[in-house]
């Protein structure tokens, strides 16, 4: 019978291996962003779409600014850079799009619209009865010094209306300016040219982020003297996968070789080292095609805690192996027998953990509870169905001192001498939980959660500095019925905006009404030009240039046709930078925000406009994370409740409870550590918990199960499967990732508290009539 | 076009430095001009008569006069312009990219060196010290963003007149007269003026 399951499980292994090496041979696709872990928000998919839309945007952008106390140097470099990049076929375009061709279809686009487009300034003097200085404006430009004016753009438009309104046009990235095809800033003497990108995939994949980089940084290495400073999604997540490969590869490797060498000490045997082995290497491998085959893809924070999986899945092993080094045991067989009750409970419980895991709608959480599930039953059954029939192993008689040392921790809660140690042990704690978790605080904020790299920090604030403000990843989304009313809407708010920009709240914006007017204003301005400055001033203005008088009858090309620029025109001219970003759908709008410095007050001035809002991304990622830190806790309290079941099911109530003692204990006590260590609780520490929990209660199920005579075995067992979880997940909190390091200091207190109660959880069981006797305190 | 403001400046403080006289800071260059724009598609050229001041280091001030008054202020910081005491037009420096460039260009060109200017038009000199004339095309023609196709200047002690010729055939002629350089620092209304243009 089991002779069956073993070459059932062996063909299974088998495949799964082959699955495997198949798609490791394609080549493996991670993602790395952290915000994929993140579930999706459903409540409002027009928000969630714009949020996509602005958010894809902004991540795809990349800005350099190539630096040279030299000119010409400066502009070479940045051609050259520039052209790294576009090689290799990661980008694109370069540039802002704001090249002689693109303005003069700009130009063209609106020319014929001349009498419908003026600039604020413009509109205001002419409602206000002012034409005179409009029309002094442009004889001045045109008789001043140097003449400004080409001759037939004031032919056609003697006031200079158009020109007004371009230089007018909201443009962004307000310091730089455009130097013979080029943006740039002179700062101290140094030229700064803008070398701008837009990525023709994600940010966040690997293969783009190394060939990217990797073409930048060497670019840079060629331009000897050249300051380069960089600015972009990609350069972040590029450094933050670095780190979390690097960390995911050596935090593995130091966890397996101390998993090896700590087993290996603990048997001084080849046996139990390989069968350790094997039952890890089946349960990873298992583990990591079974996910394949699930979700397709794999992120590297699920491979960074999935390979964590190593101290719990190891557990089950070892606690077969440490019988060896019971006096009692018998054939491998009757060993398995005898610890089987105790790890088939052991899987139940952590199981049931993991469960709870995949309850949360996140989908890397997904990926590590499934991740979890499945190799920690491929352990298990290699543990099962395998080990007795490969193990040839005698009884271990080298460790009467480990199992003296082992047993220690069972009689420090028995032992009738320790009880004023165990009083000021449990007093301490309740101290500890109670001061901790009222000093306990929660933070959600989603910025602090990843590693930033401070040197890419400090180039982007250089950068904001030197080209003026940057766009924010914040904006203000107009919602309407449709374009004109979108455009409507816009046009009701500017007064407001102009408000804060005179406040500093922001530096500036970009609307799609400022680059084509509703045709509300498109009239309006008509009339104005009609009645204001044609009317009264147009004859003067011919005669004073030296113009023939205009002819009313002209119908040549020059005259502006009688109908409105709409957005549509000016969307499938694509002259317009910015503004194909700007709209995002009809009536679906975004106003976008330089150098927003005070959130909360343009929340604020916008609050009373219907169809305006202003949308925070991060923030709203971040109350997410909030939302979900509740859940994970809802979670561990519903993983605990169903545990609960099952033990009592096993010990009867009093044995039951008894045995959620322990893990109970840390799930309160590891909260505490991290509000006395002065940290802020956060959805990653929550999500500890689940997994302390699940962890803590197998320590507590072998203590439960363990009989008097096996006490020291079944502790020595407990001992090193601690000390294997602690050097896998312990190890954690060792990692530069915010986020990784919480869980790693959760788990590190929490697994300790977990196995410091665990021999409490024999209490109350049947079989351990001694240990129900002596008193806890 | 900012760029042709610019490079008439640097025009204007380079030519006395190839004639006999060189300026020097401290030093105040004023003069009356007629600038005439033959433009196509017009009866006759825009005329406007005024009279200047240029102070190296400073500035320059353009004040036009008929067919009405506009004042023209360009300083290391900026460019403004006022009609009858209202601003029409500001431009700060931060926004005219060549500006540091081409005050390189007029300074070497005060000095005697020519190189900067060189590099962007090839120059051919004719005439004697008396009455000298400069012939400058641009070395880069084929730049869409080049708004000159030739400038030619004629002179003598100071320069006497400049005529820029646009891609397009229309062209600018100003003719200087009454030139006077005196030693002495500006008057306080043009130095009033002067710092006018340098608030941001």
């Amino acid at each position: 019978m089991r002779r069956l399951g073993a070459l059932l499980w062996l063909a299974l292994v088998l495949l799964a291996s082959g699955y495997l090496a198949l798609r490791l041979h394609d080549g493996l696709g991670f993602r790395t962003d952290l915000l994929a872990l993140l579930p999706r928000e459903e409540q409002d998919p027009v928000l969630q779409r714009a949020n996509d839309a602005v958010t894809k945007a902004l991540g795809r952008r990349v800005l350099a600014l190539v630096g040279h106390a030299d000119r010409e140097t400066a502009r070479k470099a940045a051609t050259t850079l520039g052209d790294a990049l576009l090689a290799t076929g990661q980008v694109e375009r370069i540039g802002e799009g704001i090249d002689v061709d693109r303005l003069k279809r700009l130009g063209a686009l609106y020319f014929p619209h001349r009498q419908s487009l003026l600039s604020d300034g413009d509109r205001a003097l002419l409602a206000a009865g002012k034409g005179e200085e409009v029309a002094t404006r442009a004889l001045s430009q045109a008789f001043g010094f140097a003449g400004l004016v080409d001759a037939g753009l004031l032919r056609n438009d003697p006031f200079l209306l158009l020109p007004s309104f371009l230089t007018n046009l909201p443009f962004p990235l307000s310091r730089l300016t455009p130097d013979e095809g080029m943006l740039s800033v002179t700062e101290n003497g140094t030229t700064w040219v803008l070398v701008s990108a837009v990525l023709a995939g994600e940010p966040f994949e690997l293969d783009l982020q190394d060939r990217l980089v990797g073409a930048f940084d060497a670019a840079v290495r060629d331009m000897p003297g050249v300051t380069v400073k960089r600015l972009g999604a990609v350069f972040f997540a590029h450094a933050g996968s670095k780190t979390a490969i690097t960390e995911a590869s050596t935090l593995g490797t130091l966890s397996l070789v101390g998993t090896i060498l700590l087993v290996g000490l603990a048997f001084r045997r080849p046996g139990p080292l390989l069968h350790n082995l094997l039952a890890l290497g089946v349960g990873m491998t298992v583990g990591l095609s079974g996910s394949l085959l699930l979700f397709g893809e794999l992120h590297v924070a699920a491979l960074l805690f999935g390979s964590s999986l190593i101290g719990v899945a190891v557990d089950y092993s070892l606690h077969y192996s440490a019988s060896l080094f019971d006096p009692l045991s018998g054939s491998p067989s009757d060993r398995l027998r005898h610890v089987l009750p105790g790890i088939a409970l052991g899987l139940v419980t952590t199981l049931i953990g993991y469960a709870a895991l995949m309850l949360a709608p996140f989908p890397g959480l997904r990926q590590i509870a499934a991740f979890s599930i499945i190799g920690l039953v491929g352990a298990f059954l290699t543990v099962v169905l395998w080990l007795p029939s490969l193990d040839r192993a005698r009884r271990l008689t080298h460790g009467a001192w480990m199992l003296r040392a082992a047993a220690g921790l069972w009689s420090f809660w028995e032992a009738r001498r320790w009880r004023a140690v165990r009083l000021v042990l449990v007093l301490g704690c309740a101290l500890a939980g109670a001061v901790g978790l009222a000093r306990l605080s929660a933070d959600d904020d989603v910025r602090r959660l990843q590693a930033v790299s401070a040197e890419l920090k400090h180039e982007q604030d250089e950068i904001q500095r030197l080209i003026g403000a940057t766009t924010a990843a914040q904006f203000l989304l107009v919602q309407a019925a449709d374009d004109e009313a979108a455009l409507r809407r816009q046009e009701d708010l500017a007064a407001t905006l102009a408000g804060l920009k005179a406040k500093g709240s922001i530096a500036g914006y970009q609307m799609p009404a400022a680059f084509v007017p509703s045709a509300r204003t498109q009239r309006e301005n008509r009339t104005l030009v009609a009645t204001a400055l044609d009317g009264p001033l147009l004859a003067a203005q011919r005669a004073s240039l030296g113009l023939p008088p205009a002819d009313p009858n002209d119908k040549g090309p020059n005259k502006a046709p009688e109908g409105v620029l709409t957005l549509d025109d000016a969307l499938a001219a694509d002259s317009v930078p910015f503004l194909r970003e700007l709209v995002l759908g009809p009536g679906l709008h975004v106003v976008a925000l330089q150098g927003l410095s005070d959130p909360d007050a343009v929340r604020a001035a916008v609050a009373g406009t219907a169809g305006v809002r202003l949308v925070d991304p991060t923030a709203d990622f971040s109350a997410l994370l909030a939302k979900y830190r509740h859940r994970a806790l809802l979670l561990t309290g519903l993983a605990g409740l169903l545990m609960l079941p099952v033990l009592i099911w096993r010990y009867g109530w009093r044995g039951g409870l008894w045995a959620l003692l322990p893990p109970g204990a840390a799930l309160i006590l590891a909260p505490a550590v991290v509000g006395l260590m002065g940290q802020d609780f956060t959805f990653f520490h929550a999500m500890a918990l689940v997994l302390i929990l699940s962890i803590g209660v197998d320590y507590a199920v072998f203590c439960a199960e363990s009989g008097v005579e096996e006490q020291p075995v079944t502790m020595l067992a407990v001992w090193l499967a601690t000390l294997t979880t602690l050097l896998s997940f312990g190890m954690l909190t060792f990692s530069a990732v915010p986020a990784v390091h919480s869980f790693g200091v959760t788990m590190l207190v929490g697994i300790s508290i977990a196995f410091l109660f665990a021999p409490l959880a024999a209490r109350g069981t049947r079989h351990n009539e001694t240990t129900n006797d002596a008193r806890l305190l | 076009m900012t760029r042709i403001v610019v490079f008439l400046l640097a025009l204007l403080a380079a030519f006395p430095a190839l004639a006999t006289e060189t300026l020097s800071e401290g030093q105040v260059l004023r003069g009356a001009f007629v600038q005439e724009r033959f433009l196509k598609g017009f009866q006759a050229p825009l005329k406007s008569e005024g009279r200047f001041a240029l102070a190296p280091g400073r500035g320059l001030i353009w004040r036009t006069e008929i067919p009405f008054a506009v004042t023209t202020v360009m300083s290391p910081a900026g460019l403004v312009q006022e009609v009858k005491g209202n601003e029409t037009m500001r431009l700060p420096a931060a926004r005219l990219p060549f500006m540091s460039k081409l005050y390189t260009m007029l300074g070497g060109a005060l000095t005697g060196d020519w190189k900067a200017l060189e590099d962007m038009f090839a120059v051919e000199r004719g005439g004697g010290a008396d009455a000298w004339t400069l012939h400058l095309t641009p070395r880069r023609a084929d730049d869409p963003t080049m708004p000159i196709r030739a400038i030619d200047v004629r002179g003598g002690r100071f320069v006497d007149e400049v005529e820029i010729v646009k891609p397009d055939g229309d062209r600018d002629r100003l003719t200087f007269r009454d030139q006077l350089l005196k030693a002495e620092p500006p008057t306080a209304d043009e130095a009033a003026l002067l710092a006018s243009a340098g608030r941001s």
